[in-house]
């Protein structure tokens, strides 16, 4: 069954287009890399099959509701490289709101394990604004991942991590994709790309790989043209 | 879930509700309403005071009965322009960037979770315009047949009708994701409409809203098909917030909540800054002129070089400034002198915009600092360029002054006096932009000597100094309405005003250049001064 399903997705910003048109099909239970130089259209992808922004032209399918609606917004996880936070809830408010607008009732003994994963126990009681780059993307990783999702979207996850939060978070991301959800994950890290079964690479928004990473040479996917 | 999930939005908003007023200051809120009722109440009592109470004549009654509701109406096509615009660039609604990452990507029922934002909205809008529309109806009830309380009322009236047409034209406007071009052609169609309706006494598309305005005299109960259609409109708008755009959400969302940071701090600037950010106006990619070659100075060519790139919304808006403020010196001549906080509104604001270059030189401390100049000097050279180009739209005020006055008497005060004074008005824009400026080198010592009294003070000051600079400015038109009310010269008047404002324009440029160099000198000696308490308290006695 197809997880994410673009057909003839295509962005532009005034006369300069951001992503060609692109279809894609992406299976369920599958993880993805996807590659490219800065300004390639990575974001901008992810995005839209987030429903975080409006396509000039085709359409977004998550699972097979429209990117968006709420059906789609159930089945998705999107973790930002930019995360956002309330300036007046620590993070254990943020784990409990974010959890139980995704109707998860027992989410405490839940939210304890992710903190412990990932190196936060300690400050859950702290107001997620006031942490360094690094802490702020290991609370937006423990909110992505207490709420239910069949596909999650990550966009530059390793920024600012320190060498356990990379650890934790390569933890997490293998047992959802145990658990049979699909991952898209946006990234510079190439040595990660190894780990994947699929491997996306986009160059001024043309997607120019599409297969195994073992088959292609990654270093000479991510230049500029 | 859907429900589940709204019962938990709504827990969250009153838990961080009562955080929030748990939070306030309540003293301070307290004085903030107390200065805001007493300049904002002093206001209007002051203008109130300057109309006279007398009646306007039989055939001035007879001229506002005919072209009163088209002439209203105008303002209602203008909020629709507005509204449509601002629904375009995905208006009206800003939600907290928290709120668009986690309630918006939620499976909660996205018109349910954003009604109350909406209803903020429309409250808030409905609010500013009713109070607006009073003020002004008990002013024209000073005047007109009616009393000034059911004026006020009307005015109200009105105020809420338009203020609540614009929200729902701009949520529908928005949910359809109409193109700009498209937003701006209909509601300049609705504009032209309402124009040519007050021309030709034709049948305008919101005469209906502005005979409501006139209720305060005369009453016709077909006028509430317009408060009805309003209502009509933002059920509509509301009726559409599922197809609300994220896209708009999320990047109006950070611009949304510096805004309000800026107008917590009165920063008028950045104020006006992050409304063009919000409205998407960009600079031109390709400018209209290069720099010429022969200009070599490296600050006028920066100058240019920015000022080349105004887009083409930007020029009109400041031609719209330039004009109303050309129309409302003229107001000033033929006796409405409340006319001149108009006028300096205008041109504080023309200031703000044409002054571009000084605004980018002064965010950007640290380049400022490194610089092998003097920053004083360097801020008076950044106000040639801007001073230059603003020309043009001193010629743009004084035509539209000398349309108004319609006699060719008023041609020669009108050319004395349009650059000075524009070139003066706009020094109140100098002034917020440097006084508001960043600066590095400001020690805390210094907000130590401001006690908690003059607090409220210094924030109204903030404020009311640049545009009461700019109210100076206009104010030299006062001169030359005296002189033709006693017989003298317009014109002698006219070069006296333009040598006042002139002198005015050297202040500006004077306190520019050392302000940096008095600051020093203010906090040298206050560091002084406490360290000498500091070695009087230490010495035993």
């Amino acid at each position: 069954m197809t997880e994410l399903a673009t057909r003839q997705l295509m962005k532009t910003y005034g006369d300069r287009p951001a992503l060609e048109p692109l279809t894609l099909d992406i299976a369920s239970g599958t993880k993805v890399a996807l590659v490219g130089h800065n300004g390639s259209g990575k974001t901008t992808l992810m995005k839209m099959a987030a429903g975080l922004l409006d396509p000039t032209e085709g359409s977004v399918l998550i699972g097979r509701h429209a990117a968006g609606s709420q059906e789609a917004r159930r089945l998705l996880s999107w973790l930002s490289d930019s995360p956002t936070f309330y300036d007046d809830l620590s993070l254990w408010e943020h784990l409990e709101f974010v959890a139980r607008l995704h109707g998860v009732t027992d989410w405490q003994a839940r939210a304890e394990e992710l903190l412990e994963q990932i190196g936060l126990s300690a400050r859950r009681d702290d107001i997620p604004t006031t942490f360094s780059r690094g802490l702020r993307q290991k609370a937006a990783i423990s909110l992505a991942f207490i709420r239910p999702f069949q596909l999650m979207l990550v966009d530059e996850p390793f920024v600012g991590l320190d060498e356990p939060g990379k650890q934790a978070l390569l933890t997490m991301l293998d047992a959802a994709s145990q658990r049979g959800a699909t991952m898209v994950i946006a990234t510079h890290e190439l040595a990660f790309v190894k780990q994947v079964g699929r491997l996306l690479a986009l160059r001024d928004g043309e997607l120019v790989y599409d297969g195994a990473p073992s088959d292609t040479d990654v270093h000479a996917l991510v230049l500029p043209s | 879930m859907s429900e589940l999930s709204l019962d938990v939005l709504h827990d969250l908003r009153r838990r961080r509700k009562r955080r929030r007023l748990g939070d306030i200051e309540w003293f301070d809120a307290a004085y903030r309403v107390y200065l805001v009722a007493l300049f904002g109440g002093g206001t209007v009592l002051w203008i109130s005071s300057s109309i006279s109470d007398t009646t306007v004549s039989d055939q001035a009654v007879a001229d506002i009965a005919r072209n009163g509701p088209a002439l209203i109406g105008l303002i209602t096509t203008l909020a629709f322009l507005a509204a449509l615009r601002s629904g375009a660039q995905g208006g009206p609604l800003a939600l907290e960037a928290p709120d668009v990452a986690y309630v918006m990507l939620s499976p909660v029922d996205r018109m349910r979770a954003l009604l109350r934002p909406v209803t903020q909205r429309a409250r808030s809008a409905a609010a500013l315009a009713g109070t607006f529309g009073a003020i002004v109806g008990q002013l024209a009830g000073r005047r007109l047949p009616g009393t000034p309380l059911a004026w006020a009322a009307s005015g109200a009236a009105f105020g809420i009708t338009t203020a609540l047409l614009w929200a729902g034209t701009a949520l529908i406007a928005h949910a359809i994701r109409m193109p700009l071009w498209l937003a701006t052609s209909i509601g300049l169609v609705g504009v032209a409409w309402q124009g040519a309706a007050l021309a030709w006494h034709l049948p305008g598309p919101a005469n209906l809203d502005g005979s409501l305005a006139m209720w305060g005299w005369r009453q016709g109960p077909i006028d509430l098909v317009a408060p009805l259609l309003a209502v009509i409109v933002l059920l509509v708008g509301v009726g559409m917030l599922q197809q609300t755009s994220l896209d708009a959400l999320a990047r109006r969302s950070s611009l949304v909540a510096q805004l309000r940071f800026a107008v917590t701090m009165q920063d008028l600037r950045t104020v006006i800054l992050l409304r063009r950010q919000l409205n998407q106006e960009q600079t031109r990619g390709t400018p209209w002129m290069s720099v010429p070659r022969w200009i070599q100075r490296p600050i006028p060519r920066r100058g240019i070089a920015s000022m080349a790139r105004f887009p083409a919304t930007r020029l009109v808006r400041m031609t719209g400034f330039a004009a109303m403020a050309g129309v409302l010196q003229a107001m000033v001549v033929r006796g409405t002198t409340p006319a001149i906080i108009g006028t300096a509104l205008m041109l504080f604001v023309l200031g703000l915009e044409a002054m571009e270059p000084l605004s980018q030189e002064v965010d950007q401390p640290d380049r400022t600092e490194s610089l092998p100049i003097e920053r004083g000097e360097l801020l008076v050279r950044h106000l040639v360029a801007p001073a230059i180009a603003l020309v043009p739209f001193a010629v743009i005020a004084a035509v539209s002054a000398v349309a108004v006055l319609g006699t060719t008497g008023a041609i020669a005060p009108a050319a004395i006096l349009a650059l000075p004074t524009i070139l003066a008005g706009a020094g109140g824009g100098v002034v917020s932009i440097v006084r508001d400026a960043p600066d590095p080198a400001k020690g805390s010592s210094q907000q130590a000597f401001v006690p908690p009294e003059m607090a409220g003070i210094s924030s109204a000051m903030r404020i009311g100094l640049p545009v009461l600079i700019s109210a100076l400015a206009a104010s030299t038109i006062l001169l030359v309405r005296q002189a033709e009310r006693l017989g003298n010269s317009p014109i002698g008047a006219a070069l006296r005003g333009a040598v006042g404002a002139c002198l005015l324009i050297f202040l500006i440029g004077y306190w520019v250049r050392r302000r940096d160099q008095w600051r020093r000198k203010i906090r040298q000696f206050m560091s002084d001064g406490q360290n000498y308490t500091k070695q009087q308290r230490s010495t035993p006695a």
